[in-house]
Parts: C-alpha cells; sequence; structure tokens
C-alpha cells in the first residue's frame, strides 16, 4: 500500500509524539521523583529538586522498616490481601461453577442478582458494612477487614470465572461422573485445573484491590497493630515531619509490590485494571 | 445440546450439592449487599444514631442536606468533575488509544507505562501529589519557577487553585478508557481500514466514519465508568485538601464518613442514596445517549 505522505500527516505524528512523551511523562515523573529522592539528602531535596542522588544507599529503607516498624504494616497489609483473595476465590469459584455448569431453580435470578452489584456505586454501603463490623465486635480487628474484603469484587468475579467455566468442555464433568468421581471431586481436580487462566485473573484483580485499598482500612481499624500500608501513610506527616527522605523512601515501599505484580503478571493486572474502570 | 425443560434425574440427585455450592456466594450477597442496599433505602429516611430505634421523619435528611453549604458544594463539585471526567478525561484516553492503535514507535512501551498510576494504591497516588504540588520542593512549582521564577501557589490549600489540583490528580490518567476504546478497534479486522484507504479515504475519514462509530460502545462505557468513578470519590481529597480550603473539593463521601463519625447514621445513609440515585441516572442517560443496547450500526 503506497502512503501519500503530505503535510498533515507529518503534522499528525509530530502531535502523536508530543502527546503521548506527555502522558508518558505525567504517568512516570511523579513516581520517579519519588523513588529518587529517597536516595537523596533532606537537604538536596529542598535545594535542588531535580538533581540526581549522589550515592544509591538504603539507609533511609532500612530506618523507616525499622524504627516506624513499616515491616509490621506491611505484613498486616499481605495478611488482609491475601487470605480474603483465596477465600473469596474459592466462594465465587464454587457459586461461577454451578450457576456456569448446572441448571437448577433460581439460577438465572442468583446470577441476575449477583451481577447486578455492579451498579451500585463505591461507598453507598458504608454504613451498614461499618455497623455489620461494629455488632460482631470485630472493629479495629484484621478479621473485621478481611470480612469486608472477602465480599469484595462478587460482580466481577462471577463474569470473569462463568466465562471460564463455561469454556472448559461439559463432557468432562460426564467423564468424570462415568469414572465414579463426585461432585466436589470433579470441581476439585478436574474443573478447577483447568481455569487457571480465569482464576488467576479474578486472583489478582481481588489481590490488587485489598493491597491497595484504603477507605475501610481507615474506617475499620484505629490502632497501629492492625494498621495496613495505604493507612500508615496517612500518618507519615505526623511521624517524619520535615524528613522527606524517609517519607519518600516509605512511600517507595508502599507502591513498589504493586508495580512489581503488574511486571510479573502483566495480563492479568491489565486484565484487572480494565474491570476496576468497570467496578467503579 | 439442547437441554429438556425438565431437570433430568442425574440433575435432581446433583441439586443438594449444587445449592450447597452457591450457599456461601449467596450468604455473602445477603449480608454485604442486600441488606446493606436496604438498610440505606429505608434509614435515609429515619433520625438514627445507632443506638436508639431509627425514627422515621420522611424527608428531613434530604431537606436539612439541601439547607447545608457543604452539601451543596459537593454536588457542585460533582456536577464539574463529572462534565470534566466524561468529556476531557474520555477525550484524553480515546485520543491515546488512537495514538497506540496507529503503530507510534514504543507504543507498547506507551501502553504498559500508562498503566503504571493504575496499579498503585489511591492512598499512594494521594500521597505522592501531596509532594508534587508542594510549594517548597514540589515537581510542578519547581518546574513552574524554571521558567518564572516569582511562581508561589500552594495549590491544595489556595482557593481556585485547589480545585485545579484535585482534578489534575485524576485528570490524565485514562488507561481504562484507552484499554476500552483499543480493545475495540483491534476487535475489527485491519483489511476493512486498508480498503478504505484504497477507496481513497483520508485519515481522518477514516477516524470520522469507521473507526469512531465502530467504538461507540466501548466510549459509551468509557464515558459511564468515568462519571461514576467521580462519585465515589476519596483518598485524592481524604488526604489532601479534606474538602477544603473552605468547601472548594468537598465531595458526597467525604460528607458520609463525617456524618458516620458523627454518628448521624440516617444523615449518612441519605447521602449514600444519593450517591445511589445519581449512578442510576448516570447510567441511564449515557445509556440512551450512546444507544448501548443497540447493535452496532
Amino acid at each position: 500500500m503506497i502512503k501519500t505522505r503530505n503535510a498533515g500527516y507529518y503534522v499528525y505524528r509530530t502531535f502523536g509524539y508530543a502527546f503521548l512523551l506527555f502522558i508518558v511523562a505525567v504517568s512516570v515523573f511523579p513516581l520517579l521523583w519519588v523513588i529518587l529522592s529517597s536516595f537523596k539528602s533532606n537537604g538536596a531535596i529542598l535545594s535542588s529538586p531535580f538533581s540526581l542522588p549522589d550515592t544509591f544507599g538504603f539507609d533511609a529503607y532500612a530506618s523507616v522498616l525499622r524504627q516506624y516498624d513499616l515491616l509490621h504494616y506491611f505484613v498486616n497489609s499481605l495478611v488482609v490481601s491475601i487470605v480474603p483473595t483465596f477465600g473469596s476465590l474459592l466462594i465465587y469459584a464454587m457459586g461461577a461453577y454451578v450457576i456456569a455448569k448446572y441448571r437448577f431453580p433460581g439460577k438465572n435470578l442468583f446470577y441476575a442478582l449477583f451481577t447486578l452489584t455492579l451498579l451500585v456505586p463505591g461507598h453507598t454501603r458504608t454504613q451498614p458494612i461499618f455497623s455489620i463490623i461494629m455488632n460482631l465486635s470485630l472493629y479495629d480487628t484484621k478479621t473485621g477487614l478481611m470480612l469486608v474484603y472477602l465480599s469484595g469484587g462478587l460482580a466481577m468475579s462471577m463474569f470473569i470465572l462463568r466465562a471460564t467455566f463455561l469454556s472448559v468442555p461439559y463432557e468432562l464433568n460426564e467423564a468424570a461422573t462415568i469414572d465414579g468421581a463426585g461432585f466436589l471431586r470433579t470441581f476439585m481436580t478436574v474443573i478447577l485445573p483447568l481455569s487457571k487462566t480465569g482464576l488467576s485473573t479474578a486472583g489478582v484483580m481481588m489481590f490488587l484491590g485489598n493491597w491497595n485499598e484504603y477507605f475501610y482500612a481507615a474506617l475499620l481499624t484505629s490502632s497501629p497493630a492492625n494498621r495496613t500500608l495505604p493507612v500508615a501513610l496517612s500518618f507519615f506527616n505526623q511521624a517524619f515531619s520535615y524528613d522527606y527522605t524517609r517519607m519518600f523512601a516509605a512511600l517507595t515501599i508502599v507502591v513498589l509490590p504493586g508495580i512489581l505484580l503488574y511486571v510479573f503478571a502483566q495480563e492479568q493486572v491489565t486484565a484487572s485494571v480494565a474491570s476496576s474502570g468497570i467496578k467503579g | 445440546m439442547k437441554h429438556p425443560q425438565r431437570l433430568s434425574r442425574l440433575e435432581r440427585q446433583a441439586l443438594p450439592s449444587v445449592y450447597l455450592f452457591i450457599l456461601p456466594t449467596l450468604l455473602i450477597f445477603l449480608v454485604f449487599y442486600l441488606t446493606p442496599i436496604l438498610t440505606v433505602l429505608v434509614t435515609a429516611f429515619t433520625r438514627w444514631d445507632g443506638f436508639n430505634a431509627p425514627a422515621f421523619i420522611g424527608f428531613e435528611n434530604f431537606a436539612k442536606l439541601f439547607a447545608r453549604e457543604s452539601f451543596r458544594y459537593a454536588l457542585r463539585n460533582l456536577s464539574l468533575w463529572g462534565l470534566i471526567a466524561m468529556t476531557l478525561h474520555v477525550l484524553i484516553g480515546v485520543v491515546v488509544a488512537f495514538l497506540l492503535f496507529d503503530r507510534f514507535k514504543g507504543w507498547k512501551a506507551v501502553r504498559a507505562v500508562y498503566m503504571i498510576p493504575n496499579v498503585i494504591s489511591a492512598a499512594a497516588w494521594a500521597m505522592i501529589y501531596r509532594f508534587v504540588f508542594n510549594n517548597d520542593y514540589g515537581l510542578l512549582n519547581n518546574l513552574i519557577r524554571s521558567v518564572n521564577p516569582a511562581f508561589s501557589v500552594n495549590w491544595f490549600y489556595e482557593s481556585p487553585a485547589a480545585f485545579a489540583a484535585i482534578t489534575y490528580t485524576w485528570l490524565f490518567y485514562a488507561v481504562i478508557v484507552t484499554l476500552l476504546v483499543l480493545a475495540d478497534l483491534m476487535a475489527v479486522p485491519q483489511e476493512l481500514y486498508e480498503a478504505a484507504t484504497i477507496d481513497g479515504a483520508s485519515g481522518f475519514q477514516v477516524t470520522r466514519h469507521i473507526k469512531l462509530p465502530l467504538c461507540r460502545n466501548a466510549i459509551g462505557t468509557a464515558v459511564i465508568c468515568s462519571g461514576t468513578a467521580r462519585i465515589s470519590m476519596y483518598e485524592a481529597i481524604s488526604l489532601t485538601t479534606r474538602g477544603g480550603p473552605g468547601n472548594d473539593t468537598m465531595n458526597l463521601p467525604i460528607l458520609l464518613v463525617n456524618s458516620i463519625s458523627d454518628m448521624r447514621y440516617g444523615m449518612a445513609n441519605a447521602i449514600a442514596l444519593i450517591m445511589f440515585v445519581i449512578g442510576i441516572i448516570l447510567l441511564v442517560f449515557v445509556k440512551r445517549a450512546f444507544r448501548l443496547n443497540d447493535p452496532a450500526t
């Protein structure tokens, strides 16, 4: 195909590159600046904001992890992210499996109700959920927070997992039944291993959502013992007033796991971000 | 395979297991979705402190809300932010999608990098922006000062600047729009674009008459997502301005959380109900405008 390259083409290309360059700049500059600043001295941050660090020392990192107990918050975040992810993955996989593979009275109603929860804007259920956790005497416990996280992502998981199970041939169920495998065994040993793609997408989506969650973590916990990383961030200003190096080091520790997860599971994270938009 | 209307013997045998499997999901739905939504719906019309039984007071919560300046500011801000999100923000995402689709050099890297702000915590992003907008050592003001040394604005603390600063924290980050639109553009066979070009259509004509109509659904969905995301925006405000200065950056979730802290649960749920209704109106309106349920034309 021969392309005629007139002036308009070059204007378009120039504009295009300029625009994409701008997009890249606003996406990475703030983050890069925070990470680089975490290696600079307080004075250098204030006097020359754009200079590169002279050395790459991890003193500030060691200091925040030990003194500010960031390691403890890190472990908290890990626990309240991972446990509900596996819990809800199992629960929603069971639900999505029977909706995808079996006929039973109420099936369509259940599916409609579960997926319609997508239309409820975030934070509108705040007070009732707050009261549920209070009434269970789970305020300021990791258990309470995990319970709330367990309920997150219901609609999106249903969408993703039902589609996954639908793509597993029905003949496998029949074959397993003929071979004498029971309901539970068929699900655990035949269906789940064949659905790794969908399970990992839904799992990454829920983990990332839990790891980054701030709203309920701030609302439902109060003591440092149950604090997660995003909440700990909000206490930074009190903790290190005017110690920017350590503030930036702590910030880097909080954002890095999400970015690493993205680097190693790009496909799943992309799918989960795409769905998080629909979720909102 | 066509299933008969009535359940077979095998299917009936499986029923107890089937219901056992769906029970946990159903419980989560009942406890964390249905009951909360019904609670909001009912108690929005009551005075309720969480200890005493809710007392029905009709529309008093709503009347009180509309009389409060902070609430009127929250509605004004939501309208402005919603409008900016559904137009400029979506436009940015669509332009990026079209540019990426035209295979600019390094387009894959751009797509990968554009994702990063969306994989990190909104709380962390708000904190980062607090430093970016800091007047003394912040990234933005020092960048501006390299051109205009006298420049000095305390973004999150001054009156018209704070609204703009909050807007900046999300305006350019439209990767969800980009992903939606890009998926639709890529779903179309490449030959269609080539055929149009061979027939003498200019790049602009291909965009205007082929590409744009083809991603109408994606753009419509993106408009809904971007608009509704503004209703529940929380971290970017709570961790920066807390709604100030004055009520300049006030929004509904901030008011809702404040009402819960004040033990005014009826009021909190009136705000939640308003958020819910605005979300539904937006959804219905945009669906109509973009004819989202119609087959592609």
